[in-house]
């Protein structure tokens, strides 16, 4: 008469143990959900009613009470129709208690009976723990890489049941053709010229630099942050982890193997609302792109569309590496450690070289000023780009492949985390005398900016983040010093913004 | 009798009771100053638009005592004695900046030296509860202005006025400077009434120094209404007005609106936000005003940039070494770094190092990545 099924729900990027209690009594017929389901949850009766009916089993005329324990948490989607479909089988006697012990259940059902994958399945057998989880074939992968026991799948409810009675085995059907593999990783010696910002998607792989690239249309803003990632190292453990839970939580593609190893490339449109942007939304607080782009790289083009707002919103993951989204009535940490790529036009014309340009002064400077100083003032690098000259076009390509230049990157990575145990984007303004030492001649440049206040005090940290960083790939370079070269290449790698604010790197 | 000078004619009607600017206007442009005396004393018939003043019977009859009471020779020996001379519009002496004014004083009392008149003038304005800052800000900039050879033109009120006059005589009184353009002050009452009563040494020194102007005979007292009057002078006798420190509402303001009828450029020092003091400048200051931070910027205004002036155009820039002139030739056109690499087959490096050199050494500038070659200007 009473059943408890374990299964879980998701909440963030996290899942939640649930335990589906079903109890079935004399009464007047009837089905209820009690426990905080939420619409999605509540449907759930019709669902697993019809799917009971159409695989051939009985459905109880008695008085059937679902409760979902804990009764306190708000429960969400459809992943617990299946639990729910097993607890009354086993509360009607249609399977023994026995029979179900071992086991755990995930999935949807459709009314005729089937199966259907879910999304967060990676967190969801995570809650579940040390069971055997039953989930829809499409969740396979997923399950698999995160469940300790074999993970059995079936295509639909009747399977289930059949291999539980033991009437049958569990199903095995053949690996599902696989899911896209992760695009093939665009090359950074496509690039033609821009000597200038393939150094800085090195710089920025080697250091974390936030970059900003400052150009016309057309100049190749977009192509050269595709191929950042390329650029990057493979994703650590832990970060394969939190990457993979966030995109099956997402509902975002995983790669064949369950386990998000790349580092990821997430480039929203600049009409994103905030929530898509930083996450929440439902009530399982979906993740956002932030999250999204954990590990990797998050590219936001045309910089100066987004709305204010929800830039703004970004200002503290980027400093935490985490986005904390509370709502009334639930909150979640979701991983937001992000590598921030953004692009914007100088000007409302798309600019071009000085003179070139229709703009004037004034409508320059209310263009840039759509870009927040706060959120100006996270990007290291402000990297001009330029349309390529024709030759640069034109003649046969001899540039590095990106597997060269990643080799240089990982190496400089390890160089900084040695020294420092962080990037050289998080070093301490306090421990740059230690970590990013200057040469004399570096120092006087310096100062040199300074005192002609082409540098603010600001900008001067992260210049020399940069530097460190530019030395740290340097590989003529074998001592810890930092020179004046460097310097002057991290000088360049951060542009003055507007005829207004001439003479200023802010 | 025909010895007695015109000029004392017209002094004498300017004292009568009554008597406007616009009615004396009226009387002088119809008739010679002493046939307009002799219109106003009721001797002879009042001709053209003047008539129109004689038809208030009362004011005829004020001005008939007055004609009797104020002798043109009398007034004239008065002014005499203080030293003042009388102006006459249209006549020998007169101001011509004033001839072609909308409103031109028909009769001027000057005291002091009247060649001032002829040099570059710049008026400097502002409310008489001036701050601090606001006073020291007038007091430089009268000294600035003097020392460059620019009259300060203003009205010898409280607050920035006095303070202007104060740094103009500063710089008039220094030694060895024979630049130093005495400053012009322009009264509303008679010149032998000071007004403010504490601006007495002031109001003397400018006298001696410079000049001072009235459109009342001596004797006349400081109403009211005589300081917006007042004020169209100095917007008149202004090449450039710059207002100081000025309150929302307030006699600068009436300078201002004279001065902008008068074609006249009208510049702001901006203030503290919150200061009340300068509510009036900064507004003219976000209505487009040009902004003053210094002399430097009235002398422009005026077209004297002296920028220039005083020193051999001598470029003290380090000489670029010979790799470095490579580039800064690189930069005839606005390039960007990627252009230079090209241009010079540097290394990135070298390059960049390249450009922090010519660029600290004032050779080059930088705006989103475009490098611009720089000339020396100053």
């Amino acid at each position: 008469m009473l059943a408890a099924i374990p299964s879980a729900t998701l909440l963030g990027v996290e899942g939640h143990h649930v335990t589906v209690e079903v109890h079935v009594s004399a009464g007047l017929p009837g089905f209820s959900i009690v426990g905080l389901p939420d619409e999605g949850c509540r449907e759930a009766r019709d669902r697993v009613r019809a799917a009971v009916l159409s695989s051939g089993l009985t459905w109880p005329t008695k008085r059937i009470t679902v409760n979902l324990a804990p009764a306190s948490q708000r429960k969400g989607g459809a992943g617990l129709d299946l639990a729910i479909a097993i607890g009354v089988l086993v509360a009607n006697d249609e399977l023994t208690s026995q029979s179900v012990e071992t086991f755990g259940f995930i999935g949807e059902l459709g009314l005729d009976g089937s199966l259907r994958p879910v999304h967060g399945a990676a967190p969801l057998v995570v809650a579940l723990g040390d069971v055997n989880v039953v989930a829809a074939i499409g969740n396979r992968a997923e399950a698999e890489a995160f469940s300790a026991r074999p993970v059995r799948v079936a295509r639909c409810l009747r399977d289930v049941y059949e291999a539980l009675k033991g009437d049958a085995g569990w199903p095995s059907p053949p690996a599902e053709i696989a899911w896209a593999e992760p695009e093939a990783v665009a090359d950074i010696s496509d690039v033609r010229g821009q000597t200038l910002a393939k150094q800085a998607l090195e710089i920025a792989a080697a250091g974390g630099h936030h970059t900003l690239f400052l150009g016309p249309p057309g100049s190749g803003k977009t192509m050269l942050a595709q191929r950042l990632c390329g650029l990057l190292p493979p994703l650590s453990a832990q970060e394969s982890l939190q990457a993979t839970m966030v995109h099956s939580a997402a509902g975002a593609r995983l790669p064949a193997s369950g386990l998000i190893t790349r580092a990821p490339f997430r480039a929203p449109h600049h009409t994103c609302s905030i929530v898509s942007l930083i996450g929440g939304g439902t009530s399982a607080l979906r993740p956002g792109e932030i999250s999204l782009a954990h590990g990797g790289v998050l590219f936001l083009d045309e910089l100066g569309e987004f709305s204010a707002s929800v830039l703004d919103g970004m200002r503290q993951p980027l400093e935490e590496g985490v986005v904390r989204v509370a709502r009334a009535r639930a909150s979640a940490t979701l991983p937001a450690r992000f590598l921030l790529v953004a692009a914007t036009n100088p000007c409302p014309c798309g600019g071009g070289a000085p003179g070139a340009c229709d703009c004037d002064d004034g409508s320059r400077a209310r263009y840039l000023r759509r870009l927040s100083g706060p959120l100006l003032d996270r990007f290291d690098m402000r990297v001009p780009v330029q349309r390529p000259q024709v030759d640069e076009m034109l003649q046969p390509s001899d540039a590095e492949s990106t597997a060269v230049v990643a080799q240089r990157v990982a190496s400089a990575r390890l160089r900084s985390i040695s020294r420092g145990g962080t990037l050289n984007a998080a070093i301490a303004a306090p421990l740059l005398d230690t970590y990013a030492p200057l040469t004399p001649a570096a120092q006087r440049m310096l100062r040199r900016e300074l005192e002609t206040d082409r540098l603010t005090g600001r900008g001067y940290h992260r210049i020399r983040r940069v530097a460190r960083t530019i030395a740290d790939l340097d590989p003529s370079n074998g001592g810890e010093l930092v020179t004046d070269g460097h310097v002057a290449v991290a000088l360049q790698l951060r542009v003055r913004l507007s005829p207004l604010q001439r003479g200023r790197a802010a | 009798m025909s010895t007695t000078p015109e000029e004392a004619y017209a002094a004498a009607l300017a004292g009568f009771d009554r008597m406007t600017v616009h009615r004396l206007s009226l009387l002088l442009q119809h008739h010679l100053p002493s046939v307009a005396y002799a219109v106003a004393g009721g001797h002879q018939r009042p001709a053209g638009l003047a008539a129109k003043i004689f038809q208030d019977g009362e004011l005829a009859a004020t001005w008939r005592r007055n004609a009797v009471e104020r002798d043109p020779e009398e007034v004239m020996a008065q002014c005499r004695l203080l030293g003042v001379q009388v102006l006459v519009y249209g006549r020998d002496r007169y101001p011509l900046t004033l001839l072609n004014d909308p409103a031109p004083p028909p009769v001027l009392f000057a005291l002091g030296n009247l060649d001032t008149l002829s040099g570059r003038r710049a008026g400097l304005i502002g409310t008489r509860n001036a701050t601090l800052s606001g006073r020291e800000t007038a007091g430089v900039l009268g000294r600035d202005l003097t020392r460059m050879g620019i009259h300060v033109v203003s009205g010898l009120a409280r607050g920035i006025d006095g303070c202007a006059h104060r740094g103009a005589l500063r710089a008039c009184n220094e030694p060895n400077d024979n630049m130093a353009a005495a400053p012009i002050a322009i009264v509303a009452s008679g010149l032998d009434i000071v007004y403010p009563p504490e601006h007495r040494k002031l109001w003397f020194e400018v006298a001696e120094h410079g000049l001072l102007l009235s459109e009342w005979p001596p004797g006349t007292p400081p109403e009211g209404y005589r300081f917006p009057l007042r004020n169209r002078i100095i917007a008149g006798l202004s090449e450039v007005l710059v207002v100081v420190e000025s309150r929302s509402r307030g006699g600068s303001l009436i300078t201002v609106n004279q001065a902008r009828e008068r074609d006249v450029t009208v510049m702001a020092v901006p203030g503290a936000l919150r200061n009340p003091a300068a509510e009036g400048a900064n507004a003219l200051v976000r209505d487009g005003c040009p902004i003053v931070m210094d002399a430097g910027d009235v002398l422009i205004a005026l077209g004297l940039d002296n920028r220039r002036t005083g020193s051999v155009a001598y470029d003290p820039r380090p000489r670029p070494d010979e790799a470095d002139q490579v580039v800064l030739e690189a930069c005839t056109e606005p390039v960007t770094l990627e252009h230079l690499l090209l241009l010079t087959d540097l290394s990135l490096v070298a390059c960049a190092m390249a450009v922090a050199r010519l660029e600290a050494a004032g050779w080059i500038s930088q705006i989103e990545g475009w490098f611009e070659q720089v000339r020396w200007s100053f």
